[in-house]
């Protein structure tokens, strides 16, 4: 029983991690980003280069890897998506693109066999009884603290009131003198630096490989269809739900199952709540 | 749209008498299998044009229909060894209903919804796939499908005509009252719907109509390499669908087909790149989206065309 409880919350985290940055850039930008995976796997990857090519402590290779992904989303959204954000088509065909480019740039570089990232933290815990890795107790505290420290900066700073005005309506907080491209710029950080952050966690305790970021992004959007577009608040609860489901199929059933979960959840909110849970808000 | 002339007729006769005879003026058997994959891979091409082209309901996971197409025809006959002839209708069948599960729930909505239903269903069931692996034959896949002729040759000939049969169904079907409709959806869902159109039946059923080509590509796929194995699935053929469709210009169909003949036979060409070459489509895609929005094939033959109508 506590097993479920903490696995549970820790896949939660994860996908709350991967969920919010999704949600974000589209509710403020409207940006559907079919290269967010495309984040967690190059994060995943960067701190695989810099520890076990470059030797750089993990502490410090990890922040840098955050870094280093965020100025790529920033790049990818000023330079790809800003030029073609008038079509939603061309939006998503453009980002899809360059999730594909990066999987197989991964793949030519790195080959298709699995990575290994040194863990953070190698002790194991036992809490109530239960053995859990180290590694996985970081990424649920790390997921907690980050989504704590966004919504933070969300409500309680002038960019983040910024950033919120443009995700009401972009034409009036330009008017408003708020530099909406600039917003863009930040928001496309702050999501792809999450979902990095993400890749980076797990890369220790789940297989580092080229095409590692799909799933995860599928399961990333079925979060935020259940959750509502747009909505982080809502996101968070449906990552929490799908998390335990996931977990809970898992040991009951089998962990075959477990895939299928997301996409029931999918198909039985969009038929009975297509606006998700945001709309119990 | 404009009204379909006589040149239009005489140059799909061409290009079908051009691609009927090519494995008989250079016999050659990889030639010939060459063909087969490009005339399958226009099939694809065609029938997402036809749903996606028309409405602008973007599906980004034609692969779903392909895979489960294909992986009916290799259930069929390898596991219940059934007359292989039958896996043609069924692929039709189970990839039509395929089409209805996440059709149903997400066309009725706004919003990005159909996109990424699509996408994630193609990709969960790939992973299934490889989960399933006692029944799927998992990274494998199911081997030893029996073919469905006696020579190459005559299944190229089959495709080549399934081929034909789909673009001259779909055309007849874009110029329809109901491929009218279809594109008045496209402009203006709103509107449509307030005209008394009931705009989540005509959507559905053009997802079911594009589905069941699909499938039956897909089944023909199957019986062309006599094995399915999870790629099938991947997002990376939905991907290639849709830039083969993009070069051959969208809503076009007879565009979508040869865009998707033409490409694939680059794509044979580019072989010696190996790994290259999926990099290579990507950066052509990027390049279509920002330079030729309208593509390449259908409007370069409405411009050589112009002044012969």
């Amino acid at each position: 029983m506590l097993q479920i409880l903490i696995y549970g919350a820790v896949s939660s985290a994860i996908y709350a991690m991967l969920a919010v940055g999704f949600t974000l850039i589209f509710g403020v930008a409207r940006i559907l980003n079919l290269a967010h995976g495309s984040f967690y796997a190059l994060g995943a990857y960067s701190a695989y280069v810099l520890t076990s090519v470059l030797n750089v402590p993990l502490l410090i290779a990890a922040p840098l890897a955050v870094l280093i992904v965020a100025g790529f989303g920033v790049l990818m959204e000023r330079y790809l998506v800003r030029p073609l954000r008038a079509s939603q088509l061309a939006v998503l065909m453009i980002t899809l693109a360059v999730s594909l480019a990066v999987e197989q740039a991964l793949f030519i570089t790195f080959g298709s066999e699995y990575r290994n990232v040194p863990s953070f933290v190698a002790d194991k815990l036992t809490i109530g009884g239960v053995d859990i890795g180290g590694q996985r107790l970081l990424a649920l505290v790390m997921g907690v603290l980050v989504l704590l420290l966004l919504w933070l900066f969300i409500q309680r700073t002038r960019l983040g009131a910024a950033i919120l005005a443009v995700s009401q309506d972009p034409e009036a907080a330009q008017y408003m003198g708020i530099p909406t491209n600039r917003i863009f710029s930040i928001v496309m950080a702050i999501s792809a630096g999450t979902a990095a952050l993400a890749g980076i966690l797990v890369s220790p305790f789940l297989t580092v490989q080229p095409t590692m970021g799909l799933l995860p992004m599928v399961k990333a959007f079925a979060i935020v269809i259940v959750g509502g577009l747009g909505s982080i608040p809502g996101s968070i609860i449906a990552s929490l739900i799908l998390g335990y489901s996931e977990t809970i199929v898992a040991y009951l059933i089998s962990t075959s199952w477990t895939e299928l979960v997301s996409l029931v959840a999918v198909v039985v909110t969009l038929m009975i709540r297509p606006a998700g849970i945001r709309a119990a808000f | 749209m404009r009204q379909l002339s006589l040149i239009d007729i005489a140059g799909g006769l061409v290009v079908i008498a051009i691609l009927a005879l090519a494995p008989v003026l250079i016999s050659s058997n990889y030639l010939t299998g060459v063909l087969t994959v490009c005339v399958i891979y226009g099939i694809w091409a065609a029938s997402w044009d036809f749903m996606s082209g028309l409405t602008g309901r973007e599906n980004f996971g034609h692969s779903l229909f392909i895979g489960t197409g294909a992986y009916t025809a290799g259930f069929l006959s390898s596991i219940w060894t059934a007359n292989p002839w039958y896996s043609l209708p069924l692929g039709v069948v189970v990839a039509v209903a395929f089409s209805i599960l996440v059709g149903f729930p997400t066309l009725r909505l706004r919003g990005p919804y159909f996109a990424l239903a699509m996408l994630s269903t193609s990709a969960i069931l790939q992973r299934l796939c490889l989960i399933f692996w006692e029944y799927t034959g998992g990274e494998e896949g199911i081997y030893g499908l029996d073919p469905l002729m006696k020579t190459p040759l005559y299944y190229y000939w089959f495709a080549l005509g399934i081929l034909a049969v789909t673009v001259i169904v779909l055309t007849l079907l874009a110029r329809s009252h109901w491929g009218l409709l279809l594109r008045a959806i496209r402009g203006d869902e709103a509107t449509c719907q307030a005209a008394g159109i009931n705009v989540t039946f005509y959507k559905i059923v053009s997802l079911m109509i594009s589905a069941g080509f699909a499938g039956l590509g897909g089944a023909l796929y199957a019986h062309y390499q006599l094995q399915v194995s999870p790629p099938l699935f991947s997002v990376v053929v939905s991907i290639t669908v849709i830039i083969m469709v993009y070069v051959g210009g969208i809503g076009s169909i007879y565009g979508a087909a040869v865009a998707a003949i033409l490409l694939t036979l680059l794509t044979e060409m580019l072989r010696g790149f190996g790994e290259y070459r999926l990099w290579i489509y990507t950066l052509t895609l990027m390049m279509i989206l920002f330079f030729l929005p309208n593509g390449l094939i259908a409007p370069l033959w409405r411009r050589m065309t112009e002044r012969l109508r």
